[in-house]
């Protein structure tokens, strides 16, 4: 292509906290419509905003592991418009002095590291939901006030994977955070992509078109692609590019026009004086920080050095939050790291994959997993006995210990009993050490036999071949 | 006019003295106050809490009544842009005709506790915009002084304003964002109280412009704005711009410790009204010898000339933000129409008068993104030369007094709450009280011709009101004029000849 794509994304994320950002109404998933409201959530004349500390304390650690800037002092503003979603006619937002400044997120692209630069991150809230149908809208106010930090990208993204990267990034630090779900088809998270192109070589920006609408990392890839050769090719026909919102048809796989911008509107920006500047200082900003929960990457230094697994089955372990923690559980009180990883890539997740089952709905415990690798390290069973092991545990949800006992999987690895059944075993078969040392080895393969017998096949068998051979030896 | 004075002419020490001696009973008091709303004459009243009133007045009476609770029982009146759970508060403006709230206002809550008995809501300039007492949707409030009922009382707590002066009870809550309590009080006699900003919670009370908004109220002592003021002096939790700072009563009010204040002689000189002026000497000179040290300061005329230019803008950018939440949707008196826009149209094109809607203009003006610098943001830039100005004052004075209005009430015809040119610096600096934050309060001065009534103000730096309280005690003293209203005047009047 002739152009060079100018892409910024816009993503709000919503924060999940008990509270709204602004109101004490609960955030409850899936409650009732119109029943997760308070006062200021309908914006009943008298009713005032109060800040949710721990909305700020989530804003803070996406900041910081965004490379912020951090300010120590919290500055709200409003934005005016009129609009059926907007209960107090405005928005309580961070306009003039966003929490976050400055940053940037290191994506890779097909093995090459890419820096995106971060403009700004600020704390907002959330509009009520509308639901249309052909002839009225009905409002659920339930998400009216949620907590949402927007975080507004520079025009440094080039091309729709390089997007898709960058949105899985910031997916990814806000799941790890368990400062958001960053589900993009729940709309917990949401992009806006705002896409111009150029010619090569040119240092001014064409005009811009905003695209709406995406719920999917697949198709913000998707719609920037399209949008790329779209606008490509109107400029190489000689069309202008009108400032407009596009919005992505799924099944088209195009993007198509919602509305042309006119003016930009004007949102009347003014500070919200029903909540003074509130000074937070470093100390409040470095315990969010330290208090924070692990990012992926942060995980996967420690996996690498700190459990000393290989990258290769570290990133697996990594490959979603639920499964690291699960192995960071399983590894708690139980060294054995290697071994465990093991267990849990081959077993755990060839039982889940094979079942399509999410690891946060698996029922065995990872101490219960621990405890059955310990079986197996200390040889008490064998190999197939821990599959079959396993395979109860799933299915009983008791542990292997128990399990153990009620299958009667055990392994005799006592050299002493080993070595008495042996000899008792020889006393009534004499010739069998003159015939061993005659060459005749399947004596030992005898011994072995009888022995396995006296024992119910329990026995571990390369301590006992061991001691046959001595004792046939003597 | 009343021969005998009831109980209920009384101030709140005084009612509680005669409930704790068991002379007068809360439902005897109730019923007085209910009596006196019914024959309003001065159009001052929203809704009634008339049966709510009674039945807590009879639960009242079989209790024995609490020697450290002055405001055991004692009926009060509450502008009506508080929010009271279950009656209908309007904030005297058709668009929120038939809005019963949900919740009490922080300060209705606290005086519920303290066993204060809501009798009705008290009208008020649309949405507390206006200082005439014209402006609200039940038409004009009348001066209770003005026995031909041709002036006015002022506003926007006009409503709460006529209830005390008139007697109906002896204290009433008010909202004060230019000096709404302090003017209204001039004109009607009356003890009218701001706090510091941040003192008394804002939870409760509708929006008209946040950064100026005050929850103030009315009484006829100084002792009793005083005991009120430990009452509603709280941190709430639910008001963002509550104060975190200790709390410290102030109530009894202690003795002078002899205070230097200041005059503004450019606030005397636009006075042309020689009784005011002639009382507010004699003030003045019985402070002094009191051993008052009262120095007359200038302050520069174009810094006061601006005061309400940019009051007019903040508060009216703030207005149009403040009041977008009523758009019928959610509650109200909502218009019909075929589309969410249309519907919010009709509800805000009927619900609100036309002085609103040009506030409304005005304020989206200056906050249009072109205009915004020269209009809105120039404006705060004054305010905050203006509070520069009165804070290097304060480091030398305790307080700036004087005369609360440069006239007594306005004829009816005379005044209106159209914006026009005639702009006079008393009749708009106690702005200041509220662009600062001040802690501020009027009293009653004089009585012009022994007919209207007119105040002084006093305005002290942020979180010293014990001050405010300790000078305007020491100027009542000097007055004699604790206790006025229609019902006391004539006896007022004897003792502050008797005095003079």
């Amino acid at each position: 292509m002739n152009f060079e794509a100018i892409i910024g994304l816009e993503i709000h994320v919503e924060m999940k906290t008990h509270t709204k950002m602004f109101s004490s109404a609960p955030i409850k998933f899936k409650a009732e419509p119109n029943t997760n409201i308070t006062y200021l959530d309908l914006a009943y004349p008298g009713s005032l905003p109060r800040v949710n500390k721990n909305a700020v304390i989530n804003a803070i650690r996406v900041c910081n592991a965004l490379h912020m800037e951090i300010d120590d002092t919290l500055y709200f503003d409003r934005k005016n418009y009129f609009y059926a979603d907007l209960p107090k006619g405005y928005q309580i937002t961070q306009q003039f002095r966003p929490i976050g400044q400055k940053g940037y997120l290191e994506i890779d692209v097909d093995g090459e590291k890419k820096r995106i630069k971060v403009e700004r991150l600020h704390m907002e809230e959330d509009t009520a939901m509308q639901h249309h149908y052909s002839d009225y809208t009905l409002l659920d106010y339930n998400r009216a006030g949620i907590p949402l930090v927007e975080i507004v990208s520079y025009p440094e993204i080039r091309n729709g994977k390089e997007a898709r990267k960058y949105v899985e990034k910031i997916k990814e630090i806000v799941t790890y955070l368990d400062v958001s779900d960053g589900k993009m088809e729940n709309g917990s998270l949401r992009c806006d992509v705002n896409i111009s192109l150029r010619p090569y070589g040119s240092d001014k920006f064409g005009t811009k078109v905003e695209v709406k609408n995406l719920n999917s990392t697949a198709n913000i890839e998707a719609a920037i692609d399209f949008e790329m050769s779209r606008q490509a090719a109107c400029l190489l026909k000689g069309i202008e590019i009108h400032q407009e919102t596009r919005r992505f048809d799924e099944l088209k796989k195009e993007t198509v026009l919602m509305r042309t911008k006119t003016e930009a509107a004007d949102y009347k920006y003014f500070s919200e004086g029903n909540i003074p500047p509130i000074f937070i200082g470093k100390d409040f900003i470095n315990r969010a920080i330290e208090t924070s929960n692990e990012l992926y990457d942060q995980k996967l230094e420690r996996f690498l050095n700190e459990y000393k697994l290989n990258e290769v089955d570290a990133r697996i372990l990594l490959s979603s939050k639920e499964l690291s923690i699960y192995y960071d559980e399983a590894v708690k009180n139980n060294d054995n790291y290697q071994q465990i990883a093991n267990f849990i890539i081959s077993e755990v997740l060839g039982y889940l994959n094979k079942n399509e089952i999410e690891i946060s709905n698996f029922n065995v415990k990872p101490d219960d997993i621990s405890d059955l690798v310990n079986l197996l390290i200390k040889k008490e069973i064998n190999s197939k006995q821990g599959k079959d092991i396993f395979a109860k545990m799933i299915e009983t949800n008791k542990s292997p210990l128990v399990l153990k006992e009620e299958m009667g999987a055990t392994i005799i690895s006592d050299p002493e009993k080993i070595r008495t059944d042996i000899i008792e075993i020889i006393k009534e078969n004499p010739t069998l050490p003159d015939d061993y040392k005659n060459g005749k080895t399947r004596a030992q393969g005898f011994v072995m036999g009888l022995l396995m017998k006296k024992n119910k096949g329990k026995v571990d068998p390369i301590l006992a071949n061991k001691l046959i051979v001595e004792e046939l030896l003597k | 006019m009343e021969k005998e004075l009831h109980v209920l002419d009384l101030t709140i020490e005084e009612i509680h003295s005669h409930l704790l001696n068991g002379d007068v009973k809360v439902s005897d008091l109730v019923k007085k106050a209910i009596e006196r709303v019914k024959k309003d004459e001065f159009n001052a009243f929203e809704a009634y809490n008339f049966e709510e009133a009674l039945k807590e007045a009879e639960e009242l009476d079989k209790e024995e009544v609490p020697s450290d609770n002055l405001l055991f029982g004692i009926p009060y009146i509450c502008k009506d842009n508080l929010s009271t759970k279950g009656i209908e508060t309007t904030g005297g403006s058709n668009i929120l005709n038939g809005y019963i709230p949900l919740f009490d206002a922080t300060v209705v809550t606290i005086l519920k506790e303290k066993k204060a008995v809501l009798i009705a809501k008290a009208t008020l300039d649309e949405l507390a915009m206006g200082g005439s007492g014209k402006s609200g949707h039940k038409g004009i409030q009348l001066n209770p002084y003005d026995e031909n009922k041709e002036s006015l009382i002022g506003g926007s707590s006009s409503g709460s304003a006529v209830a005390v002066a008139s007697s109906v009870t002896p204290f009433a809550l008010g909202s004060d964002t230019g000096d709404s309590i302090r003017k209204p009080a001039s004109f009607g006699g009356l003890v009218g109280y701001k706090p510091t900003y941040g003192l008394i919670s804002r939870f409760g009370l509708y929006p008209f412009s946040v950064s100026l908004d005050h929850v103030g109220y009315f009484t006829r002592s100084v002792d009793d704005a005083a005991l009120l003021f430990d009452t509603l002096n709280k941190f709430d939790e639910n008001d963002f711009t509550s104060s975190i700072k200790e709390r410290k009563a102030i109530y009894p009010i202690k003795n002078n410790e002899k205070r230097k204040i200041c005059v503004i002689k450019e606030v005397i000189d636009s006075i042309k009204d020689e009784d005011i002026l002639s009382r507010f000497n004699y003030l003045v000179e019985n402070l002094k010898k009191e051993g008052y040290l009262v120095d007359y300061v200038s302050v520069d005329p174009s810094i006061l000339k601006a005061i309400y230019p940019a009051y007019i803008i903040i508060s009216s950018a703030e207005a149009t933000s403040n009041n977008a939440n009523l758009d019928g949707i959610k509650f109200g008196n909502l218009k019909e129409g075929n589309s969410y826009p249309e519907v919010m149209f009709n509800t805000r094109n009927e619900g609100f008068s036309e002085l609103i809607k040009r506030r409304f203009i005005l304020g989206s003006y200056a906050l249009m993104s072109e205009n915004q610098e020269e209009v809105y943001l120039k404006a705060k830039k004054v305010r905050r030369v203006v509070v520069n100005t009165f804070n290097e004052l304060f480091e030398k004075y305790d307080a700036f007094i004087g005369p609360a209005s440069p006239t007594v009430a306005p004829k009816i015809n005379q005044a209106s709450d159209n914006f026009d040119d005639t702009y006079l610096i008393a009749d708009n600096y106690l702005a200041i009280g509220n662009f600062g934050g001040y802690p501020s309060i009027t009293i009653p001065l004089g009585i012009k011709d022994d007919k209207m009534p007119f105040g002084v103000s006093i305005t002290s730096p942020i979180f010293k009101d014990e001050d405010t309280f300790i000078i305007a005690k020491d100027c009542e003293n000097i007055l004699k004029m604790k206790n006025l209203s229609t019902k006391t005047k004539s006896i007022i009047l004897k003792n502050m000849k008797e005095a003079q």
